[in-house]
This record gives C-alpha cells, structure tokens and sequence, in this order.
C-alpha cells in the first residue's frame, strides 16, 4: 500500500526544488517560479505533515558575515518517499527545475 | 549597533512586519518575525538572476501570518464539540434566512410555517424515539473520576445536537417543498412531512455514529484509527477498529462484528500517566 501523501502539484514542485538542494524560501520561490504567497504556507503545511524539517543557520556563521541568521527547509525520509511519488505522479517536474549547483 | 549585527530593515519592512504581527498568534510570533526580518533582509541584499523586491514578499509574510493563525484555530477548535454545535447552529441561521428569502418575507411566511410547525411537533418526537431506540449505545466505563459530570456534558452535547439537526431538517423540507405549495397545497404539505420524517432520520443517524466516535470527557472526534486484531481469527480474539483521543483522554474499541469477546462498542480511559514511562 503506498502510504506517501498525495500533493498538490505546487506542494510537489516545492518539494522537489528543496530535495534539489534550494533550502531556502527565497530560493524556492525564485527556482520555482511560484509567488511568495504561495510557497511560504505550502512550506508550513509541508513541515506539518514532517515531510520537510527546518532549522536555523548558526547564529556565529551569519553574524561573521553581517547578515542575520535564516531558517532553511531539509527533506525528510517521509518527504524524499513523496517527492519520489510526486515525480512519479508528474513526470515533467524533474524537467522543470535545475539542480543547485554548489 | 554591535560590528557584528546586519544592518536594519527600511522602514516600509518594519512597519509591514509590525501590522501584520499581530495577526500571527503570540506562541508562535517571536520565530515567525525572525524567519520574515531575514528573510527581508536577505531580499534586499539578494545577488541573483531575478532580483526580489519587499512588495514580492508582503503577500507571502501575510498568507504565513494568517496560515499559522488558522492552524492554531484548527488545533484549538478542530473535532470539538463547540465546533459541531457552532456548524449545525449556522446551518440553521443559513436554511432560515433562506426560507424567508423564498416566502419574500415574515409576514407571508408566518401562516404557512404556522401549520407545518404542528407537523413538527407531532413529528419530531415520534422520529427521535425510533432514533433512540435503534441506536447502538456505547458501555460506558465506570472508572474514571468525575464521570457524572463528563455524563452531564454529554448528554447536553447530545440534546443540542439532536435539537439543531431536527431543526435543521425540518426547515431543509420546508424550503424544499416551499415552491410546490402554491399550486399543490395539500400534496406539499404532505411531501413535506414525508421529507422531513427522511432527513431527520439520517440525521439522527448521523448524530448518534457522531456522539459515538467522540471522546467520553473532552467530547473532541477521535482520530488516527487501527486496525486491531485478524479476522480469521475470530474465534481465538477480538478484531475491528480502534480510536483514540488526542488529548490522551482514553481509547474505543468498535469490534468489526458482534461476539462473545466484544459485543459493542467499548470506551477504555487512560491513566493521566499514560504516555510516561513505567517505573520498573
């Protein structure tokens, strides 16, 4: 029985740029496309239901660099499992977005 | 300024961020004016292809402020009985304000509702006593403290509950049959009643399957159902479906068919200790 949540097709396009590597909201939104409205609630409801997890940078690592800290989004085991029956539910979403170059 | 802090927001973000936080409920406000004052600010200093302005964020800080507002609400208020009772009461306000909306008014209404009302009366009783009777009724567990007043409170819960839905079915016939009545008088007087006696009864179906699957002292819906138990082995153990409360209040046990195990529905408390570890 497939027990991974069925998502929308903007909670899956969100999903599959944050397992890319774009951790972050802003990142997302610009990866993506999809307007801020959008992908900062799809990231709630998606850390609710523990497909992703966030975390804050480290306080000392942002303050070396003068900027203040950021939370940024990982993918859960649960969350890799949906991005993989998302792609399988929309094959062209793999095409749509880039890998993060690092 | 310390030679480490970034510098400030402009004073369009401080003032978006200071109207809108008070839409964001106060447990959760301190993170989420950290995540949006970095995430401003990493707008404002962004190097990238497409360049990000404040204005782009405004209606993404807004929709986060008022997402986690409705999901505080939805834990607060989710599965509760206030929530059921608030439901079924607008439902109500909503299929009167119709009804008067299609009889063009109180006074035209008045002496058609006059006669259906003693339909009603006559009716409603007679349907909630076959409801009553038919029922299944859970074997309330004698053992937790306070249970006469959790008793109390359930049984208003379901006098309400039963009062609003008979209500309510009563005034969906009404509105139902309301535009036959002009020409068939007598025959929408009697689909009428025909068609109240049918919604009431599922109705009540409805409200009792309801008050059965809710917890015995908090009244919320219980949730995360499993299945307990094989079917094949129905001689040996008791199979079906169990429910729990998600305030830990306790758990119910609905056997999937009647046996000398389990013959009904069973609500079993938990301890207030239930989800510590046993002391060994």
């Amino acid at each position: 029985m497939n027990s991974s949540p069925r998502l929308s097709h903007s909670a899956a396009l969100i999903l599959k740029a944050l397992s890319l590597g774009y951790c972050f909201g802003l990142d997302v939104m610009e990866v993506t496309g999809l307007p801020s409205g959008t992908v900062y609630p799809a990231l709630r409801r998606l850390e609710r239901d523990e497909l992703v997890e966030s975390r804050w940078e480290p306080e000392e690592e942002a303050a070396a660099k003068q900027r203040p800290a950021r939370r940024y989004y990982e993918v859960t085991r649960a969350g890799k499992t949906a991005a993989l029956a998302a792609t399988q539910r929309y094959p062209l979403l793999a095409r749509l977005l880039p890998e993060k170059r690092s | 300024m310390s030679p480490h802090a970034p510098p400030p927001l402009p004073r369009f973000d401080r003032t978006l961020l200071r109207a809108v936080e008070k839409v964001v409920p106060a447990a959760a406000r301190a993170e989420w004016l950290r995540t949006w004052q970095a995430e401003l600010w990493h707008t404002h200093h962004r190097r990238g292809a497409r360049r990000l302005s404040a204005a782009d964020l405004s209606f993404g800080l807004m929709c986060d402020a008022l997402w986690l507002r409705a999901e505080s609400w939805r834990v607060a208020f989710g599965g509760t009985a206030v929530l059921c009772l608030a439901t079924l009461a607008a439902l109500c306000v909503f299929s009167g304000v119709l009804t008067l909306a299609m009889a063009g008014g109180w006074r035209p209404l008045w002496p058609h509702l006059a006669g259906q009302l003693q339909h009603f009366i006559f009716a409603a009783p007679l349907v909630t006593f076959v409801s009553f009777g038919t029922a299944s009724h859970l074997q309330a567990s004698p053992s937790f403290t306070g249970r006469a007043i959790y008793r109390i409170r359930r049984g208003l819960f379901l006098a309400a509950k039963t009062a609003l839905t008979l209500l309510l079915s009563f005034l969906l016939s009404v509105n139902l049959c309301m535009p036959l009545h002009a020409f068939l008088p007598a025959t929408s007087d009697l689909l009428q009643i025909l068609f109240f006696v049918i919604f009431a009864l599922m109705a009540l179906r409805w409200v009792f399957a309801d008050q059965e699957q809710r917890c015995q002292q908090c009244l919320r819906a219980l949730s995360s159902p499993a299945r307990v138990g094989r079917p094949t082995y129905n001689l040996l153990e008791w199979n079906g479906t169990e429910q729990v409360c998600k305030q830990g209040h306790g758990l119910l046990s609905v056997p999937e068919m009647e046996s000398s195990w389990r013959q009904s529905s069973q609500w079993v408390d938990l301890a207030p200790t239930w989800d510590q570890p046993a002391s060994v």
